[in-house]
């Protein structure tokens, strides 16, 4: 703007940069940028590897057709910075977090990640939570509090949480999930492996027996819930040391509770032809063995 | 500021890289055992990383940039950058091929920045020929280099390098990486770093041979003046 | 392609350079001084930057002291506060070098296969028992776990391990005494097992994030 340049309308000069001027100054002054978002695509051939360390807030992964991942991260503030690298088929994601008194809000950075759905998964996040959809490759998921949710999976699944919850529709495949006070959820399971141990935590499991498959829930103390169908086919043994067994399924030989040695109660049978194998046992919890609804 | 280190361009590296350049132990600690200690936040295994590769990123830094302040600053820039990532190697490739991928980006990124352009790591490796491509000029028989090249103009020349051609200078001719060991540093194909090595040969040849002709031109230029003063 | 100029020669040059040798070229190259400069020169360029390449110049001390105070400030390096942990950490992993990770949690699982072992021995007897066949180890974890605390940068992590490091020393607790009680029940001896082994595990994992953070 020339010195002969006059502002339109008669408005003062001085007026008009500061009406510009203010607003910045206030957006200056509220801090760090809030929502800051990052998008990266990889082109992979088939199988690739995803892994993803993210300490503090959630991630979504979902399958696709395409053979690329897409990568979207929205960071809380700039004390976290996020790190993409491709090396051939595998794509490391991770983020860096800068303390320097920051609180863990600012510290968060939350990811929506597509990937082909025979994709290899490595996700370890502290807090926030993981979900996982669609994906039909092995996975391994590391957490302290993070809530963990899996749909509609396959492949070997390893899930481990200090007291973060596992919840688990529509798995296939074969899981190891191990908890110290997270609570587990197995619903509509179509797997033919599973073994959960959570020490105070709950575990609840409804699903499929598969012939041949084994099915081991381990717990210390709280309620281990298994929903049966008239027509599953399973061998099972349910020990609880010092706890209750409450069971509703009609097993051969009928009546066969054991005392532990004067403490506890231990349950052993089969349940029509005894196809599958289901192991509970609790150290001061509860057992049920129910009819699903 | 977003800080991203995910490589630009479409190439892909070819695999994890063999080669050892050195042996891999600092005393009786396994490289490895290191990393792994590094990992969880030893100091000691940093400083043994540290000095097991700091003088081969630093002579390359200061081949590149031929100044030893700039040198400096870029060598802990790429120790940095290291080991702020270090928890995310996980032995894909060779530790050593891993930290000059580094040490490599973050020369490039300098020397982009100074020379005013933002451009791709690709357009850094494939300079059109305004920019530096070599000319088909064989210059004259009597301008041999041989006799007249020693280590001082050589790097001179390589100074005034595009950078994607001064870093596949320096990392075959000067530090003896092989082309698959570029390929996988620089993130291009085989062929591209050859490639690239053929251009930047013939180029510090012109530039080489055109520092021969500005000296013979002031020698003459000496002559001349010293002769008319005597008449 | 035969090499009939210099032109074509100029093609070939690459090539050349790499080593390869055609018959046309070599011929082409006897009989022409021009292409046998330009392949001297490249040649001399490569000799010349070899023996630059014959030393490696070593960076200024300044710059890993410049460097490790910058990694300190940044938490990447972990300060002498944990220095006794760090110790320890070493010696278990002078023990189990190639466990992979948790290193630690393999390597207290060593130390608690020889504990059950003692205590899963035949002909254990109740009067066996006693607090010396766990006391090594649980003196160890606690003294780590002592240590450990609040290691992780994170207040809510550092929360939720604690919690659970407490719930994992109570059943620590009820599964001792259910030994003691009845030293020969195998479920309560698997329990208590699993319960160190979880110690163990959670103090890996506390450890590593107070290194790593």
């Amino acid at each position: 703007m020339t010195a002969q340049t006059q502002p339109p309308l008669g408005i003062p000069r001085s007026w008009k940069t500061a009406s510009v001027l203010l607003p910045c100054l206030v957006l200056m002054s509220a801090g760090p940028a809030l929502g800051d978002r990052i998008e990266r695509h990889f082109k992979v051939e088939s199988h690739p590897i995803v892994t993803i360390h993210n300490p503090t807030g959630t991630v979504t992964v979902r399958a696709w057709t395409k053979a690329e991942v897409l990568v979207i991260a929205k960071r809380a503030t700039d004390r976290v910075e996020v790190d993409t690298e491709q090396n051939a088929n595998r794509v490391e994601i991770s983020t860096r977090q800068i303390p320097d008194n920051a609180s863990p809000n600012d510290l968060r950075a939350d990811f929506e990640i597509n990937v082909p759905e025979d994709t290899e998964l490595q996700i370890h996040d502290d807090s926030g939570g993981v979900n996982v959809s669609n994906v039909l490759g092995d996975m391994n998921v590391e957490t302290i509090g993070a809530e963990v949710a899996l749909e509609d999976t396959a492949g070997f699944l390893s899930v481990n949480t200090v007291d973060g919850g596992f919840q688990c529709s529509r798995c296939a495949g074969r899981i190891e999930a191990h908890s110290i006070s997270g609570n587990f959820r197995f619903a509509e399971m179509r797997s033919y492996h599973v073994h959960a141990q959570t020490s105070e935590g709950n575990i609840f499991f409804s699903g499929e027996f598969f012939p041949s498959g084994i099915y081991q829930l381990k717990n210390y103390s709280g309620v281990i819930e298994v929903r049966f169908q008239p027509g599953d086919s399973f061998d099972i043994s349910a020990t609880s040391l010092k706890g209750k067994v409450n069971n509703e399924a009609k097993l051969t030989p009928s009546s066969h509770h054991h005392s532990l040695r004067g403490v506890g109660n231990a349950l052993f049978g089969s349940m029509n032809t005894g196809r599958a194998k289901v192991e509970l046992s609790s150290f001061d919890g509860t057992i049920n063995i129910l009819k699903r609804d | 500021m977003e800080r991203l280190t995910h490589r630009i361009g479409g190439c892909v590296p070819t695999g994890s890289v063999a080669r050892a350049r050195r042996t891999e132990t600092t005393g009786e600690i396994p490289e490895s055992e290191s990393i792994r200690l590094a990992q969880r936040g030893d100091a000691a295994a940093f400083e043994r990383l540290y000095q097991q590769h700091s003088r081969r990123v630093y002579s390359l830094c200061l081949r590149m940039v031929g100044n030893t302040a700039e040198a400096e600053d870029l060598t802990q820039e790429a120790f940095l950058q290291l080991f702020r990532k270090i928890s995310t190697f996980r032995g894909e490739s060779a530790f050593s091929t891993w930290l000059h991928r580094l040490a490599v980006n973050v020369v490039l990124m300098k020397l982009r920045k100074k020379s005013g352009k933002e451009t791709s790591l690709e357009q850094v490796t494939e300079p059109d020929d305004e920019a530096g491509g070599p000319r088909r000029d064989f210059g004259a028989a009597d301008l041999k280099l041989t006799g007249s090249l020693d280590r001082v103009n050589l790097q001179r020349a390589v100074d005034q390098l595009p950078p994607g051609y001064r870093a596949v200078f320096v990392l075959h001719d000067v530090q003896g990486y092989e082309h698959n060991e570029i390929a996988e540093i620089m993130g291009c194909s085989i062929g591209n770093s050859k490639s690239q090595l053929h251009k930047a040969r013939m180029r510090l040849r012109e530039l080489l041979h055109e520092e021969i002709r500005e000296k013979a031109r002031e020698e003459r230029r000496a002559a001349g003046s010293a002769s008319n003063s005597e008449d | 392609m035969s090499v009939a100029n210099c032109s074509q020669f100029l093609n070939q040059l690459e090539q050349w350079m790499e080593g390869q040798r055609p018959p046309d070229a070599q011929s082409h190259l006897r009989s022409c001084p021009t292409c046998q400069g330009l392949v001297e020169d490249l040649s001399s360029i490569e000799q010349t930057a070899r023996s630059m390449g014959a030393t490696e110049t070593a960076p200024p001390d300044r710059l890993w002291a410049s460097l490790r105070a910058q990694l300190e400030q940044e938490g990447i390096i972990r300060t002498e506060a944990h220095g006794w942990i760090q110790g320890v950490i070493h010696w278990f992993d002078g023990v189990l070098s190639a466990v992979p990770r948790p290193a630690l949690a393999g390597a207290y699982l060593v130390a608690l296969v020889g504990i059950s072992l003692a205590l899963a021995g035949p002909g254990y007897r109740r009067s066996n028992w006693n607090d010396n066949a766990t006391r090594p180890l649980s003196a160890q974890l606690e003294a780590e776990q002592d240590t450990l605390a609040g290691v992780a940068s994170d207040p809510a992590v550092t929360a939720s391990l604690e919690k659970n490091l407490a719930i994992v020393d109570n059943y620590i607790a009820l599964c001792e005494k259910s030994v003691q009680e009845d030293p020969e029940n195998e479920i309560a001896r698997d329990y208590l097992y699993g319960a160190y082994q979880q110690k163990a595990e959670l103090l890996a994992e506390m450890s590593e994030r107070g290194a790593g953070q």
